[in-house]
């Protein structure tokens, strides 16, 4: 290579600057598509940060030139209420209520219809499992009217009646995470060897044993991803909590943002802080365990 | 067809320490079929690439015909490749895939047609052309693969493993069949295998890579016979050559060679004692190949030992004798028809011609 | 549970001995499959045909109705709006995400920063969509000191014509006559004239009212100043005839009005040819001079008063189809309202992650080889995206595709979240149209019931396909 004639030399230098102009041109591309994307999301940061009182009066962006107008205020704001219901912080543990219940509900029911469904040796799994993998797709608007009704006559019957409760929203979402979460456990469950269940067996454990001590630390990463997956759909749910817990003075985070856009239409300061509160969380989840979340979109294509 | 040539070809991936090929030289002569042979990471497939251009050059030069393709893309080179796992496009028929390379550079749609039937016809694929990949055995994959690359009537062909996907029955099949096309078409062809028995009947020369470097290059009789470093004897021929540290020893003004034990020495030659003493070396390593070795005393030159029979491998016509002597071990073929049983002691011998010295140090072959 | 219940029977029936045997092998798996599976009869199975007996029956839930419920869903106005919404969220969405997810996951694999792009175009995927929504409101919105894609067009358009120094305002449909008050009236192409004619030697002024206090301050108007006559020049003044402590003085300076800056003036020949031009300093005042004998007039500039930037009110409902000469019913099964390409792009911004992870794992799980084969067999690099790679992706494409198709029936909470009040309407969409007349409102369970079953059967050919491919 030290004695290159000037020939290929000059054959060299083009094709290096064919490569690197593409190589640029895609960076460039992508660096375009990657601050569009991001753009939403500091748009959002920076209103949080800016007095409410310059809202309107120039944009957002203006920060970059003029950083001093960065400030905690809108949090001390929405914090100084503390855990008084219709509050941000209220929000925050009622969506935590219902998103954690729900999570460890769908994962544990899951993990045991899915072994069922995969060990058990009665006939007709198989079928069932079908008619499972069909209601992934039923769209929950469609149950949403006769589960009303159905709450109502549980009050009449029993005095317990769901409806405008944590609890209703909790059932109604584990309902509707549990076809997934039996697809994806199952799926899971079905590359683990019959072998190893029956090692287990002939040591003369039973199914619980088996279950718990085989077969779930096994599942590990796929409980990991059904859970972060379920976290982050209730915790993003809007329409649920609104039918079912509409009325209640606790409310999940989406309904706290979307009571502050309705009854204050221009308060996007606060409606803006009060959505860094809400995407907090998920993000935290989200960076924690990226490689699950992703597992379990791959896995949940489907819904 | 054209001659391929590599000077110094040198590779080295980012972040990597070592080089993955070490300024390897090579002349592939129009129309011969050359095999890369080594043991896996060795850096042969890597060659390979860069041939094809799918690998960037870290130093050195690929000519292929008279041009330096260094800088060219792999479809400025005029090469084909078949790949270890065929590359089939799985969603074209057999039809789309041979001809997918003419329909790319718009040769007429007749010409297509007619290569595509001309190649069919050679590899007996004439009834498949509808069918996609899927639907196809494994050798039938394999044929494509090949039809692929024969309908482009590239300037080399470039093989990658070709065969390793197929069971060991087709596998010969297969291999009869490429050295076959080889006739027919007289084409340069560069293929890379892991396994020396393909190299060895196939191949016009061997090219024998370890470690990113070439070893030796040769016809496989001359592999065979005068392999140059200990590494080259060692991976050519099965069962594998045995290999005993001995020491040299002088005698009457002369040397001979032993082991630790004693229960081997060599006789050795004038030519041998040359070579030995003017290496200058105190020990050296033996090798001589398991079908070399004599069931009977030694008679003038050449090597004798003494040594017991641990496992009895049958395998027809002959049998593989593991034997321990002293603290080496050996394996010898012997004529099934010899009564062995485990335990016995036995006593070998290699004539003269079967044995092979080399350094102790750099495992150079010194004779 | 089926099988619970039909081999029930067997633990009396002649067989009991079989039977207990079965019971007492797969007990302990039933019991373990028991929770789930009453949990789905319970809230999905069951309600779901609850659902579709309710779409037969009246809003008390009594009275059978037959078809009535669905006649009256593609009678209403709303509804078809709704169904008009989901079919351009369907036609439009699912194409574009999918594309552009290929796009992003093929481009990411020559890039260095490729597990920070892909990170970045993934994390709209854990926002709650009211979330995102709101931020996309922010930035849609028609107020360019609030919405990033108002200022960007404001930016742009004051590049070719820049507001003058007076805009009027266009919201009130002000006009530039509108604003004369004193020796003034509109003149040809929104200028205005002195009304009274002038000789050099002479002077005009000229009043006008509605001039912004904030615009007079920016600008730094003075007191006016009565103009002096000048010898073979005009001279002149504009101010803004205004006075807060004589508001009914309109015809004479007060010392608390203010001149009118800036103003770009000509002065007109009889003959109507523009002879000069001059600018007012702080006080409003002007002059003209070495005008050569004549009768003239003032002009002052229609450029003074170039509107303001008006923005795109990206969340209302103006449509991007021509249906202005329609009647209603048409109109709203014809518009496509700009705010659902708006909720669109948001959309896309949200879903195009999992488009780009579920392709990029596609696309990583290609055999390399096939992609070099095509390589050596001379395709270029555009020949092998669309020949090899792409015909390739075909199966994860069309999940993308399917998922988002079901995804995009069900759009709900942007619809919500984004458009204001003013634009559910003309946004709205089936699921939407669900929760307002189900839960909202005077409740039609009936009418909510039939659009939900139809929303229903619409899914069924993905689940169908979903069954299949498992299946398969």
């Amino acid at each position: 290579m030290s004695q290159v004639p000037s020939v290929r030399e000059r054959r060299t230098v083009g094709l290096l600057k064919r490569l690197r102009l593409s190589r640029a041109v895609v960076n460039v591309i992508l660096g375009l598509v990657a601050v569009f994307w991001l753009v939403p999301t500091i748009s959002l940061l920076v209103i949080s940060l800016r007095p409410e009182s310059l809202f309107g009066e120039s944009g957002w962006w203006t920060v970059f030139t003029a950083p001093s107008q960065l400030t905690w205020g809108n949090y001390t704001t929405i914090f100084s209420q503390g855990f008084a219901a219709g509050g941000v912080l209220d929000s925050l543990t009622t969506s935590l209520e219902i998103t954690i219940p729900v999570t460890i509900l769908v994962a544990l029911i899951s993990s045991l219809a899915a072994y069922s469904l995969v060990f058990g040796s009665w006939r007709g799994r198989d079928w069932i499992f079908l008619v499972i993998v069909g209601l992934m797709v039923v769209p929950l608007q469609v149950a949403l009217i006769p589960v009303v009704q159905l709450y109502r006559e549980m009050g009449n019957l029993f005095g317990l009646n769901p409806y405008g409760t944590i609890p209703g929203v909790i059932i109604f979402h584990v309902a509707f995470g549990l076809p997934f979460g039996i697809f994806l456990m199952r799926n899971f469950l079905t590359g683990i060897p019959k072998d190893l269940l029956e090692a287990g067996r002939i040591e003369g454990a039973g199914e619980w044993k088996i279950f718990y001590s085989i077969v779930l630390p096994l599942a590990l990463p796929a409980i990991a991803s059904l859970a972060i997956f379920q976290f982050i759909w209730v915790w993003n749910d809007l329409l649920v909590a609104l039918v079912f817990l509409g009325g209640n003075v606790h409310t999940p985070l989406t309904i706290f943002l979307y009571d502050q856009t309705r009854s204050l239409a221009a308060n996007y300061w606060i409606v803006s802080t009060g959505a860094v509160v809400s995407i907090f969380v998920p993000l935290i989840v989200f960076f924690s365990f990226q490689r699950y979340f992703v597992r379990g979109v791959l896995a949940g294509a489907v819904k | 067809m054209s001659s391929v040539t590599l000077r110094e070809l040198t590779k080295q991936y980012a972040g990597n320490a070592g080089l993955s090929l070490d300024s390897v030289s090579l002349d592939v002569a129009h129309g011969e079929f050359i095999c890369l042979v080594g043991p896996s990471g060795c850096g042969k497939t890597t060659a390979l690439r860069m041939i094809a251009g799918l690998e960037s050059v870290t130093s050195g030069e690929i000519e292929i015909g008279d041009r330096v393709v260094n800088d060219l893309a792999p479809r400025d080179r005029d090469i084909a490749l078949v790949f270890q796992s065929y590359a089939l496009y799985p969603h074209m028929t057999v039809f789309g895939n041979m001809s997918f390379g003419l329909k790319i550079r718009k040769v007429p749609k007749d010409e297509i047609k007619a290569a595509v039937t001309d190649a069919a016809r050679i590899l007996d694929l004439e009834q498949y052309l509808d069918r996609k990949p899927a639907q196809l055995s494994g050798g039938q994959r394999q044929r494509v693969a090949l039809g692929r690359a024969i309908v482009r009537n590239p300037a080399a062909f470039l093989m990658d493993e070709p065969l390793s996907n197929l069971d060991a029955k087709l596998r010969v099949q297969t291999r009869a069949e490429i050295a076959r096309l080889h006739h027919r078409l007289g084409a340069t062809m560069i293929y890379v295998t892991h396994d020396q028995v393909e190299a060895m009947t196939m191949a016009d020369r061997i090219a024998v890579i370890n470690l990113g470097k070439l070893e030796q290059v040769g016809s496989p009789r001359e592999l065979y016979l005068r392999p140059a470093n200990q590494f080259v004897a060692g991976f050519i021929g099965s069962p594998s050559m045995n290999f005993v540290p001995m020491h040299v020893e002088s005698i009457d003004g002369g040397i001979r060679v032993v082991s630790a034990g004693g229960d081997m020495d060599v006789n050795l030659d004038d030519v041998e004692s040359a070579m030995i003493h003017r290496a200058g070396v105190s020990d050296v390593v033996l090798g001589v190949r398991p079908e070399h070795l004599d069931h009977r005393p030694r008679s003038g030159r050449g090597l004798q030992l003494s040594a017991s029979v641990d496992v009895i491998e049958f395998l027809g016509n002959d049998e593989h004798v593991h034997l321990s002597s002293g603290s080496h071990e050996l394996v010898a073929i012997v004529d099934a028809r010899t009564p062995l049983t485990i335990g016995d002691t036995l006593t070998l011998s290699a004539s003269s011609e079967a044995i092979h010295l080399f350094h102790p140090e750099t495992g150079v072959a010194l004779k | 549970m089926t099988s619970i219940t039909t081999e029930e029977p067997n633990v009396t029936s002649p067989k009991a001995s079989r039977g207990r045997g079965w019971w007492r092998r797969n007990w302990v798996s039933l019991a373990f499959l028991a929770p789930g599976i009453i949990w789905l009869l319970a809230i999905v199975v069951y309600p779901t045909i609850a659902t579709i007996r309710f779409s037969f029956f009246d809003e008390s839930a009594t009275k059978f109705v037959g078809l009535h419920n669905y006649a009256s869903v593609f009678s209403t106005d709303e509804i078809l709006t709704a169904f008009k919404n989901n079919i351009i969220w369907v036609l439009v969405f699912p194409f574009f995400v999918t594309f552009i997810g290929l796009m992003v996951a093929v481009l990411t694999e020559r890039i260095r920063w490729a597990t920070a792009f892909k990170a970045i175009i993934v994390m709209p995927i854990v926002f709650s969509t009211t979330a995102s929504a709101l931020v996309w409101r922010t930035i849609f919105d028609l107020d360019p000191h609030i919405g990033v894609v108002n200022a960007i067009e404001q930016t742009v358009s004051d590049w070719f014509s820049a507001p003058g120094a007076y805009p009027l305002n266009s919201s009130t449909g002000e006009t530039v006559a509108s604003l004369a008050t004193f020796n003034a009236k509109g003149g040809p192409g929104g200028t205005l004239v002195s009304s009274s004619a002038v000789q050099p030697g002479g002077t005009v002024m000229m009043g006008l009212t509605r001039i912004s206090s904030v615009t007079l301050q920016t600008l730094g108007a003075k007191t006016p100043v009565a103009p002096h006559e000048m010898a073979a020049g005009i001279a002149g003044l504009v101010w803004n005839d205004f006075s807060t402590s004589q508001p009914s003085n309109t015809t004479s300076i007060v010392s608390d009005e203010h001149g009118l800056p800036n103003l770009r003036l000509s002065l007109v020949s009889s003959k109507g040819s523009s002879v000069a031009s001059t600018v007012t300093d702080a006080s409003g005042d002007f002059s003209f001079s070495h005008v050569a004998p004549g009768s003239y007039h003032v002009q002052i500039l229609a450029s003074n008063f170039q509107i303001a930037f008006v923005g795109t009110f990206w969340l209302g409902s103006p449509s991007l189809t021509p249906v202005s000469s329609l009647n209603q019913t048409a109109q709203s099964l014809l518009s496509v309202p700009l705010i659902d390409l708006a909720m669109i792009i948001s959309y896309i911004w949200i879903w195009a992650g999992f488009a780009m992870v579920l392709i990029g794992a596609g696309l990583a799980a290609l055999n390399r080889e096939v992609l070099e084969a095509a390589e050596i067999d001379g395709a270029n690099e555009w020949q092998t995206l669309r020949r090899v790679t792409i015909p390739m992706l075909a199966p994860v494409l069309t999940v993308v595709f399917v998922t988002m198709v079901i995804n995009v029936l069900k759009v709900f909470d942007i619809i919500l979240n984004m458009a204001p009040g003013s634009s559910q309407g003309p946004a709205t969409t089936l699921a939407l149209t669900i929760y307002n007349d189900g839960f909202t409102g005077g409740i039609h369970s009936g009418l909510a019931s039939a659009v939900a079953v139809i929303l229903f059967l619409l899914v069924v050919p993905a689940m169908l396909w979903n069954l299949k491919k498992i299946k398969g």
